[in-house]
């Protein structure tokens, strides 16, 4: 069979709703775009347990501190699983790892900024696991099957510690003056990048993991439907939304494309964010500090007599 | 042997087979358990190359990890009534 006819069965089975396994002929792009979003999404992972890490000495009590650190052990196990099913497309995991603290490789632009107290931990549990859920339940359909069987217990575990944010959301929502201007004041600051975490709206007709059906929604109708969901939850427990401010229209909270703005975003893309140096480094020195543990891993067991 | 039941599931055990080589044992497990079409992939795994926990009791959680389940914030319902009461009371509702 010549590329041309392999391609062309290819993409018929993909326009039928069929789905790809690692062991299965795909064209060079479908696998190099599939790696480097599975890659990208693994990263963010192992990236995004850092800004949540480094609140845990400021949790309110023992409970607090014992569940938050569980879900930093979340987070970085779904790296785990996210690395081993990059892995299978042909990527090596040091490779990834190097990628990552050399900066040649992405992650997701929420996790390059700083957090500042317990108000951060809220936001970030509610309202960014919230966007990360809307992301990640949206490929739970995607086209590559392995990147789908894992998503499966992300999402589960993802539910789970969306409903640990609200419960600190709420807890300082029903609070005194000071934490309640703990979650507005850690709103005003994350709010732009929540926005910005969706992207900016697709290319339908140059995106190929979205013609590949890898990624079955646009980023302007996942943005939407956070809009919806969140948007009215957070002004009913009194708290302001800063610029760029939803509007009513119809039955959708909606935002002016125009009102967002996006150079924030430049310098992250760039991996230049405000705390990018810092956690790449942190990144690195973890890695280079647990390779005796990785040697000792793999090494054949010693059986002692 | 292991049988798939389609691509967004995982490959579960669904039964056994003694067959002299893998090839037999595929047949034979296709002949057995897909009769009616029952999963789209199928393994044969050797018993012999199957390791497994030796004390069961090991899988018990060692201590109180009760955070680590949806039950343990249930009381998220109460907390949003009081969270709602405060921002009434701000707005002077």
């Amino acid at each position: 069979m010549t590329y041309e006819e392999k391609l062309e069965r290819f993409e018929r089975h993909i326009d039928n709703g069929g789905k790809v396994e690692a062991e299965d002929w795909m064209p060079d792009d479908y696998r190099n775009g599939v790696l480097k979003f599975i890659e990208m999404h693994a990263n963010s992972e192992i990236m995004g347990a850092i800004p949540e890490r480094e609140q845990i000495p400021r949790a309110p009590s023992l409970k607090r501190k014992m569940s938050l650190t569980a879900k930093v052990q979340d987070e970085v196990g779904h790296a785990q699983l996210l690395y081993r099913v990059a892995e299978d497309l042909g990527k090596g995991r040091d490779a990834m790892y190097a990628d990552l603290v050399n900066g040649k490789s992405k992650f997701h632009n929420v996790f390059h900024y700083p957090t500042k107290d317990w108000g951060d931990v809220a936001l970030i549990g509610w309202l960014i696991d919230g966007a990360a859920l809307v992301t990640q339940a949206a490929l739970l359909d995607s086209s590559y099957a392995p990147y789908t069987r894992v998503l499966k217990r992300i999402c589960a575990e993802e539910q789970l510690h969306l409903r640990h944010g609200e419960h600190i959301t709420l807890e300082l929502a029903a609070g005194t003056d000071e934490q309640r201007a703990m979650f507005q004041d850690a709103l005003n600051r994350w709010w732009l990048a929540i926005i910005h975490f969706f992207g900016p709206r697709s290319n339908v007709e140059k995106d190929l993991l979205l013609k590949w059906k890898v990624k079955t929604r646009t980023n302007e109708d996942l943005r939407q439907e956070f809009l919806d969901r969140y948007v009215p939850k957070i002004l009913e427990l009194g708290f302001t939304i800063p610029k760029p401010t939803p509007y009513k229209d119809g039955d959708h909270w909606v935002i002016n494309e125009d009102d967002i703005d996006w150079t924030p975003l430049d310098a992250i893309k760039r991996n230049d964010g405000p705390e990018t140096a810092r956690r790449l480094g942190l990144r690195k020195r973890i890695y280079d500090d647990h390779r005796w543990v990785r040697d000792a891993l793999s090494a054949p067991t010693a059986h002692v007599a | 042997m292991f049988r798939r039941s389609g691509h967004k599931e995982p490959f579960e055990h669904a039964g056994a087979v003694i067959a002299s080589d893998p090839e037999m044992a595929l047949l034979m497990a296709k002949e057995c358990f897909f009769r009616r079409r029952e999963g789209d992939h199928l393994w044969v795994v050797a018993r012999s190359d199957i390791h497994s926990l030796s004390d069961e009791t090991l899988l018990e959680i060692a201590a109180d990890k009760s955070y680590r389940f949806a039950s343990d914030y249930r009381d998220v319902i109460e907390k949003r009534e009081r969270a709602l009461a405060r921002a009434r009371e701000i707005k002077g509702e």
